[in-house]
């Protein structure tokens, strides 16, 4: 019984979420429409959620995502104000997070700092320049380019309903690249599965020939430059960027993960699992806001639910070391 | 938030809640947790009440993306009308996605944009030109008044170029200088220290008549640098805009500093509530902003 | 005189026997040793008399009257005393409260009444001797030698239905400094002049001969023999501690390889290890030897790169090996950990990920692909070839037997073709039948032309498989033997650098 909840707990209260969902609001939710709009409103969120998959895979964290994303905005709508073409200040903004990733990674794995303490602080670096970059204020209007914008609002066409296109986000499009992206590296890649090793026992895989620095820093890496393009992409959204608007990913794409985690057979953090994790989280949003539920209890609601399926996970797994 | 409407949230999410057949409005903002957004929206739920609709007020805690994908969720939900108070050149796809299904947006100190059916605002024009010529008129037309803008700020550069015009008008008034306060500590303090170095460059009593300032905090520091300076004798008039709980106890104590503007923020937030009401019933607006008149408070109605 | 009898204990785990009718009688006013090899049964003994385990067959008198079983309260009734090696001082209370944790404190009109709890204290030190301490300082300012005195004055503290006259004193010294040590000694003296009992297991052969009246010797679960000091000494105890016939258990000695030199190391130091100098030919297997912490494991982890390399070099084929785990299984050297569970395995992860983990890159597509199906065929083949047995590759290591879980390992350090494999401890709790099929697959590596160095503390192990010994002291290589005809009373001398006039043959 325990076991059953462990193992397929979270997918029946993932199924029971929908359900309930699309039982109380029957017109809207199961709509083609809806489910973009949720996918586009959690792509963001997905991007870094796939990128901190990564770190947590070897037992680590990235405290700094948030921030990150907050300063690749600031950074792109910076050089937007300087008259640097889109392309150019987009790959700027993208260096600083493949900076600010590396950079974690050596505090991390080459001076040894847990990565909770260490990603602490670069979060509060990258807050500070992010605030030092902006002075403090909101980038927008005509300082934000038109096509830069646009981006977000677009999308190839994929079809009509009563003469109304409808087309497939651009944003979803980068998510499903990157969530793809990762799932190769982690699945399919002998880089991935030596970062899984090194979750399941660090010393273990370095005795047995896995260099564990080296992945260490590089994988900071990858959440560095994710959490800059999920940044890119908020700006694009807002058409503007302020030196916090990134602040709130960072928790959110950590319940995310471990949301994953309570769907994986063995506990251990997947791409496609945290996907799910994402989905779960832009699910209840969306339903809960359609079925006009106040945003502060929403909030606790959502709380709630993490707790429960993460503590149901919890005591399964707790219950199979019983026997 | 009332713990009732809180109940009332839980309620309609367990799936218990009657299905709505009143109008059914949106308010969507990242900014609840500040003091001017929260009686916006007190006066809009007040009036709303009053016409009997359901509203739901949407806060995304500083999140200006979330405000667009709140925007898509309630258009899917179907409501009547949408509220929204953040800039609508951040939340253009929410506003696009509105427009397509057909859902007026109304604007409570938004600002303007062409899917904003109408944006309900104090007039910043009028405000600038009513302390600009209450200074003129204090001072009879005559002597050297300083400024104090903030061009980088679209709403605040508005006044300044009204005082500008008006003081401009009277042949015998003299900008002695148009300042730009650093105001990355609220104003006050570097107001106060360029006036005391206007102060020290103009010692003749009488050679500064006033003092207008494009909002308060710029006002309270020059008061503070003439206090200080021992020249409150002189009769120098201060004003301001806003009239922010400092600025009125200061022209409560009937000092220097004489004038500042109220905004009614209740006044907005019925007004759009009259708004909604008008796009519902069919009007078509022409007018795309809709001014709520400010009030001067000087001494007599400070408090 | 009172005394503890055992009659025919036996306990078994699983496959293993741990106990097999042991029997034994300890009497107050004894000093009696228990000796044996770890895996000898001590611990499974001590455990049962404490009351900690059950023997599946057997009982325990003292002085006629049975004991019950599996009960620490009526052991402790009965006036039994255990004193480990570990201590547990309590941070922060005195010397006189740390005595008191299992004995109620006194009280006077419900509060603790100090004078009473430091002057039970103070009374129960001058009974061994201990006036210098005083009761109401921190524990924690005492070495660990007088912690270890004050725990024993605090068995003299009253409570109990009979006060303590067996103490059971499990390696007592092994933290302690030999002044601490002498102290230890003077007391349990004391001790034994009030006419109480000592069972005493300590691994140092000094100490036992010079405090015992007595020695029990047990080996692989059963008592070997109980003789008075005076009949038996160092050598007969090594030897009965060790003498187990070994014939059938490693395969049989063949010629040693005389292929070309593949490891060799020069001036080889790095933490724990100073300057070692040796060679391994293709087909040769050098068994490394030596007390815990002499440098056995330093040399072996050197040599794989788990440690870094302070000075000297490793080659293998005359090239230099770089100082680093995954530059050493580049260039051929395996590592099969002593520590399974933290060194070794990916405990929760499929068999298939743990033997491929240092290979992955030879088995990729353009260098960064997996192809998991060659990654899976590998581990069928190798698990094979290591007699593996599991339900499938994909099993977890976490269901599998100590013994399958080592041949994971092998079947890790083989999969890469390797030309030399490092063994440390390979049959570390591994069960006899595992055991002696791990001896065969050694033994066929070696014959298919590996180089193998292999640290282990089983003598006999040590002795059947190895061509040579290099025996550890001190972190040095002090010497190496030829292991044909080498007894494990003569290996076990080496250890200690004890003369060949001590009286080891």
């Amino acid at each position: 019984m325990i076991w059953l909840i462990r193992r397929f707990g979270g997918l029946v209260g993932m199924v029971a979420v929908v359900a309930f969902f699309a039982i109380n609001l029957p017109q809207t939710f199961l709509t083609l429409q809806n489910w973009l709009n949720i996918s586009q409103q959690v792509s963001m969120l997905a991007v870094v959620a796939a990128t901190m998959t990564v770190v947590m895979v070897m037992g680590d964290f990235d405290l700094s995502v948030g921030s990150m994303a907050s300063l690749s905005g600031v950074v792109v709508a910076t050089l937007f104000l300087q008259g640097w073409p889109i392309p150019a200040a987009v790959a700027a903004a993208l260096a600083v997070g493949l900076i600010g990733g590396l950079f974690n990674g050596i505090v991390v794995s080459i001076v040894g700092i847990l990565p909770f303490v260490a990603t602490l602080a670069t979060l509060t670096i990258f807050s500070g320049l992010a605030f030092l970059i902006s002075d403090g204020r909101t980038i927008f209007g005509r300082d934000i380019p038109a096509a830069f914008g646009d981006f977000a609002r677009g999308g190839p066409p994929i079809g009509a309903v009563e003469d109304r296109i409808i087309v497939l986000p651009n944003l979803v499009i980068v998510a499903a690249v990157v969530v793809l992206l990762i799932w190769v590296v982690l699945e399919q890649t002998s880089y991935g599965r030596r970062l899984y090793a090194i979750g399941g026992n660090s010393e273990a895989a370095r005795l047995a020939g896995v260099a564990v620095r080296p992945l260490r820093l590089t994988a900071f890496a990858f959440t560095g430059v994710g959490s800059a393009l999920a940044g890119l992409m908020y700006a694009s959204r807002v058409a503007s960027a302020n030196p916090t608007q990134g602040d709130g990913l960072m928790l959110t794409a950590i319940a995310a993960v471990f949301l994953g985690m309570t769907l994986t057979r063995d506990g251990q953090p997947r791409v496609l699992a945290t996907l799910a994790g994402v989905l779960v989280l832009g699910v209840l949003d969306n339903g809960l806001t359609q079925m006009r539920v106040d945003s502060y209890v929403r909030e606790v609601l959502v709380g709630s639910i993490i707790l429960a399926a993460v503590g149901l996970s919890a005591l399964g797994r707790r219950g199979i070391a019983w026997r | 938030m009332t713990l009732r409407t809180a109940l009332a949230g839980v309620v309609s999410a367990i799936g218990l809640g009657a299905p709505a057949l009143a109008q059914d409005v949106a308010v969507i903002t990242p900014y609840l947790a500040q003091p001017g957004t929260q009686f916006y929206v007190d006066g809009f739920t007040a009036r709303a009440e009053e016409l009997g609709w359901d509203v739901n007020v949407i806060d995304t805690a500083g999140d200006v993306a979330a405000v667009i994908s709140r925007i898509e969720d309630v258009v899917t939900q179907g409501v009547d009308a949408i509220v929204i108070n953040v800039d609508p050149a951040q939340v253009g796809a929410g506003l696009q996605t509105a427009a397509d299904a057909g859902i007026p947006v109304v604007g409570m100190d938004a600002g303007s944009d062409p899917l904003v059916a109408a944006n309900v605002t104090s007039n910043g024009y009028a405000m600038a030109a009513e302390t600009a010529v209450y200074v003129a008129n204090r001072i009879d037309g005559e002597g050297g008044v300083v400024m104090f803008t903030f061009d980088p700020f679209p709403p605040v550069q508005v006044r300044g170029v009204i005082a500008d015009a008006v003081f401009a008008n009277f042949p015998d008034i003299e900008v002695i200088d148009r300042i730009t306060p650093d105001v990355s500590d609220g104003g006050i303090a570097d107001s106060r220290a360029q006036m005391e170095a206007i102060l020290s460059a103009n010692p003749e009593p009488g050679s500064i008549a006033a003092v207008w300032a494009a909002w308060d905090q710029p006002a309270l520091g020059a008061l503070q640098a003439i206090e200080a300076a021992g020249r409150d004798g002189e009769g120098i008039v201060i004003t301001g805009i806003d009239a922010n709980p400092e600025a009125r106890a200061a022209i409560a104590s009937g000092g220097n500093f004489e004038a500042s503007i109220a905004q009614d923020f209740d006044g907005i937030g019925r007004t759009a509530a009259d708004t909604v009401a008008r796009l519902l019933g069919g009007e078509e607006l022409v007018q795309r902003v809709i001014y709520v008149p400010t009030e001067l408070v000087t001494s007599a109605n400070a408090e | 005189m009172t005394q503890l009898t055992l009659h025919q204990i036996s306990r078994r785990f699983g496959a293993v026997q741990a106990l097999g009718d042991v029997s034994l009688t300890i009497g107050s006013g004894e000093v009696h040793a228990l000796m044996g090899e770890n895996g000898a049964g001590k611990s499974t003994l001590i455990r049962i008399l404490a009351g900690l385990d059950r023997p599946d067959t057997g009982r325990i008198e003292i002085d006629g009257t049975e004991l019950a079983l599996g009960s620490p309260t009526a052991v402790r009734q009965a006036g039994l005393r255990f004193i480990h090696q570990e201590l547990h001082a309590v941070r922060g209370l005195s010397i006189a409260e740390n005595m008191h944790l299992d004995h109620p404190y006194p009280l006077r009109f419900g509060l603790v009444n100090w004078r009473a709890l430091h002057g039970a204290a103070a009374a129960a030190l001058a009974r061994l001797g201990l006036e210098r301490l005083d009761p109401s300082h921190p524990m924690t300012d005492l070495g660990p030698g007088d912690q270890m005195l004050v725990r024993i004055a605090a068995t003299l503290i009253g409570g109990g239905d009979r006060p303590p006259w067996l103490y059971v004193m499990d390696e007592p010294t092994a933290a302690l400094t030999n002044a601490e040590s002498e102290r230890l000694f003077d007391v349990i003296h004391g001790l034994v002049g009030q006419g109480a009992g000592v069972l005493y297991v300590s691994h140092r052969m000094p100490e036992v001969l010079r405090l015992s009246r007595r020695v029990t010797v047990l080996r692989d679960g059963r008592k070997v023999s109980t003789r008075p000091i005076s009949e038996t000494g160092q050598q007969r105890i090594i030897e009965e501690m060790t003498g187990r016939d070994v014939g059938n258990l490693f395969p049989d000695r063949r010629t040693a390889g005389s292929g070309p030199i593949v490891l060799k190391a020069e001036g080889l130091s790095a933490r724990g290890l100073r300057s070692a100098n040796f060679e391994v030919r293709a087909g040769q297997i050098l068994g490394v030897a030596g007390v815990a912490g002499s440098g056995r494991g330093a040399l072996l982890r050197a040599i794989g790169g788990g440690v870094a390399i302070t000075s000297g070099r490793v080659s293998v084929d005359g090239t230099k090996v770089g100082s680093s785990p995954s530059r050493a299984w580049r260039q051929g050297i395996s590592y099969v950990p002593r520590e399974r569970r933290s060194e070794g395995l990916l405990l929760g992860r499929a068999i298939t990920e743990n033997v491929t983990l240092p290979h992955l890159s030879a088995l990729t597509r353009a260098r960064l692909f997996l192809n998991k199906r060659r990654q899976r065929r590998l581990t069928e083949e190798i698990g094979r070839s290591v007699r593996l047995k599991a339900a499938s590759v994909s099993q977890s290591c976490a269901e599998l037997s100590g013994g399958n879980q080592q041949k994971v390992l092998f079947a890790r350090a083989l999969a890469g073709n390797p030309k030399v494999l490092l063994l440390d401890e390979p049959t570390r709790g591994v069960d006899i039948g595992a055991r002696s099929e791990i001896y065969r697959l050694i033994r066929r590596l070696s014959d298919d032309g590996l180089a193998i160095v292999m640290a282990s503390s089983d003598l006999p192990e040590l002795i059947g498989l190895s061509d040579r010994i290099a025996v550890m002291r001190d972190g040095r290589l002090a010497e190496t033997l030829e292991a044909e005809g080498l007894t494990e009373a003569a290996l076990l001398a080496r250890f200690y650098h004890l003369e060949e006039e001590e009286g080891v043959a």
